[in-house]
């Protein structure tokens, strides 16, 4: 039988048996032949892994091409870098990137704690029926589809019938026409995904705190320490890891940027605040036609995010011994 | 140090009735151990002497002052929780702390109290480990040292050893009974172990059903159940208990039970109970192999031997009835084999009431 040598930390060797490649088939086989129910339950996810992104994936190659719709995939002439050159020299393309980092850097900045507060807030609401109602109350907006929720925002922006304008008017301002003004777009994008998400959002972290045991707060009641104190020093300590797991995901998808919503709140006035790389693609792929261009700046899209998420967990696994893997 | 006092403490949720009129006074730096089955209310009584249950009724006393209506954390107490809660994120040193820290302990005076607690504890060398790091044994250790750092008047602790294996549970049982010698705390200890009560306890309270059946020494306890209920719980194996009739005859009172007649000489306050239909109690540990003068007879069938080294457990019927008999081995067991009647003295049988199950006649 194969082996290895390993030295311990006491300096000595002592020899670990090898299993053969054989052996080790026999072990997989009897896995899966006791296992296999849960192989069959894991399939349907896997095969759509594979179909909707896996293999897609043959067609991220069309970035390095001079792809024609007419010659196919295969068939289209290598190009190189070349798309890549051309989307770093094209202003659109940059103002995109720098739109979707500031967007998302606010989304982090505002978005990402909202949830959180709001689970904090429903864990110390002590009467049911409030909580119950409360809670369904900011539950429902994220079933509600961005088309209709796109709508409502544009309507409660509106500068002539718009609830927010009419407010304004009582107070003697004139109306504003939010949605043309780059520089009120961020705010209201950022305000609307809270109002959408946030309240669903607060789901998982009411199921952390929820894991967290009364008798530390009990413990806590005896020593002394107040509502507040209980938050700072037991709830959120508690719940880090499910934070910081939420986080490195938040920010795997920090290039995500709700397309949605932006292809329905922007246009043309806002482009120089609202425009995001997912819309620049769309433009560039769908409606010019562009799809090499497209695609390089969709695998672009997707390296940083590799790139943000490998980062995001190997910092989260090295200082608060939390990772996704 | 303050003593806690109990006057009829009521626990209701909603119309139902937890606990009923509890009355017990803990003296200072004595060591008090509520012991019963599960949901006996002994935990709920703790809580409320805690702070963390509301009292329905009746009036809490620590020291001399009324702590119906006061926050737990101006009752001046500490409390160790069964699961040890301790936080997760902090390392044992923050855990000790956390108490000082909240009440705004100077900095220093909360490191020399936390350096000599983990001095007193063996706690010193895992002052920066998190409680994930840390054994049970080690776990129980910080819960204590939170407890103690308070310095404070009465220590509540809520079935503490519960968690812990066999060996180890022995070992901090040990050490809370050392502690409580060094520090003089008072101390209110709930555990369903009745070794735990009895190893530890100045005085124990045996609790069911939300009443108090008894409070006495181990000792009292063991020696004198009020009751078939603190008889069998009190003591392992249980205390033995048959059916009988008390009859009179001239040398004393003496119980019938299924064909077999025990002597219950000197229990005189029996005498003219004749016909009276009793539960007989014998633990045990009180059962002997020969025959004494005055000792009472009893034949028996030997189902069994269990064997624990230097004693050993009979199993026997005594008519119908299942009996139990505690021996010592003198390390070997062959002469067992033969045994066929068991003795006691009659002063070590105990009679209760068929019908209420309280205890009469002499007690020993």
């Amino acid at each position: 039988m194969a082996s290895v040598n390993k030295t311990s930390s006491a300096g000595t060797e002592t020899v670990v048996p090898k299993m053969t490649l054989a052996k080790r088939m026999d072990r997989i086989q009897m896995h899966l032949r006791r296992e296999w129910q849960l192989y069959v339950m894991l399939a349907p996810t896997i095969i759509w892994f594979v179909v909707f992104l896996y293999k897609p994936m043959y067609g991220l190659q069309i970035a390095f091409k001079d792809y024609s719709i007419f010659r196919g995939v295969a068939d289209s002439p290598w190009v190189g870098f070349e798309h890549f050159a051309n989307l770093f020299s094209n202003d659109q393309f940059i103002r995109a990137v720098k739109n979707t980092i500031s967007i998302s850097a606010l989304n982090l900045l505002f978005g990402f704690p909202a949830p959180i507060i709001l689970a904090l807030m429903f864990n110390e609401v002590l009467n049911k029926t409030y909580r119950k109602t409360s809670q369904t109350i900011v539950y429902l907006p994220h079933f509600i589809s961005s088309v209709i929720i796109a709508g409502i925002v544009v309507t409660a922006f509106s500068p002539t019938a718009g609830i927010v304008n009419t407010v304004l008017g009582w107070f003697g301002i004139d109306s504003i026409y939010f949605l043309t003004r780059p520089e009120w777009f961020r705010p209201i994008f950022i305000g609307t995904g809270i109002w959408q998400e946030a309240g669903f959002g607060s789901i998982v972290f009411l199921a952390a705190i929820a894991g967290v045991s009364p008798s530390l707060y009990e413990s806590a009641v005896v020593d002394g320490a107040s509502r507040w104190q209980m938050i700072w020093k037991i709830t959120i300590p508690c719940i880090m890891p499910t934070i910081l797991i939420m986080l490195i995901i938040r920010i795997g998808n920090i290039m995500e940027v709700s397309f949605e919503l932006i292809i329905l709140l922007y246009q043309p006035a806002t482009y120089s605040t609202a425009d995001v790389v997912n819309t620049f693609i769309y433009r560039q792929g769908l409606q010019s036609g562009q799809y090499d261009m497209a695609a390089a700046a969709g695998l672009f899209n997707a390296v940083v995010a590799f790139v943000l998420v490998m980062t995001a967990n190997t910092l989260s696994r090295r200082f608060s011994r939390t990772s996704l893997w | 140090m303050s003593g806690v006092f109990l006057e009829g403490i009521v626990k209701r949720y909603g119309a139902v009735e937890v606990v009923h009129g509890i009355d017990l006074e803990i003296q200072p730096q004595e060591f008090v151990v509520l012991v019963g089955p599960s949901g006996c209310g002994k935990s709920t009584t703790l809580r409320m002497i805690a702070g963390l249950e509301e009292i329905s009724d009746g009036t809490l006393r620590i020291g001399e002052r009324v702590m119906n209506r006061v926050a737990p954390k101006d009752r001046d107490v500490a409390m160790v929780f069964q699961n040890y809660a301790l936080y997760p994120h902090l390392n044992v040193a923050e855990n000790m702390a956390f108490g000082l820290r909240i009440r705004k302990t100077p900095k220093a005076e909360i490191a020399t109290t936390i350096e000599e607690t983990a001095r007193i504890l063996g706690l010193t060398e895992y002052l920066e480990r998190r409680p994930a790091d840390l054994s049970g044994g080690q776990r129980q250790r910080v819960a204590m040292g939170r407890a103690i750092v308070r310095h404070p008047d009465v220590f509540l602790f809520d079935e503490p050893l519960s968690n812990l294996d066999a060996k180890l549970r022995t070992q901090m049982r040990a050490e809370i009974k050392r502690l409580h010698k060094r520090l003089g705390v008072t101390s209110v200890y709930v555990t369903h172990d009745q070794v735990e009560a009895m190893t530890l306890a100045d005085r124990i309270v045996v609790m069911a059903d939300g009443r108090i059946e008894q409070i006495g020494t181990p000792m009292e306890l063991f020696n004198n159940p009020a009751n078939v209920f603190v008889a069998s719980f009190i003591g392992s194996p249980p205390m033995n208990q048959f059916e009988a009739t008390l009859e009179d005859s001239d040398a004393g009172p003496i119980a019938h039970a299924n064909g077999t007649l025990i002597q219950l000489h000197g229990q005189e306050a029996l005498r003219g109970s004749a016909g009276r239909d009793v539960i007989i109690g014998i633990r045990p540990e009180h059962v002997m192999l020969n025959a004494e003068p005055g000792t009472a007879s009893i034949p028996i069938e030997l189902d069994l031997i269990e064997t624990l080294g230097s004693e050993a457990l009979l199993h026997t019927h005594v008519g119908r009835e299942t009996f139990v008999a505690k021996v010592e081995t003198h390390g070997e067991i062959g002469h067992l084999h033969g045994v066929n009647a068991l003795h006691v003295k009659p002063e070590r049988v105990k009679v209760f009431d068929k019908e209420t199950g309280q205890a009469i006649g002499q007690v020993a």
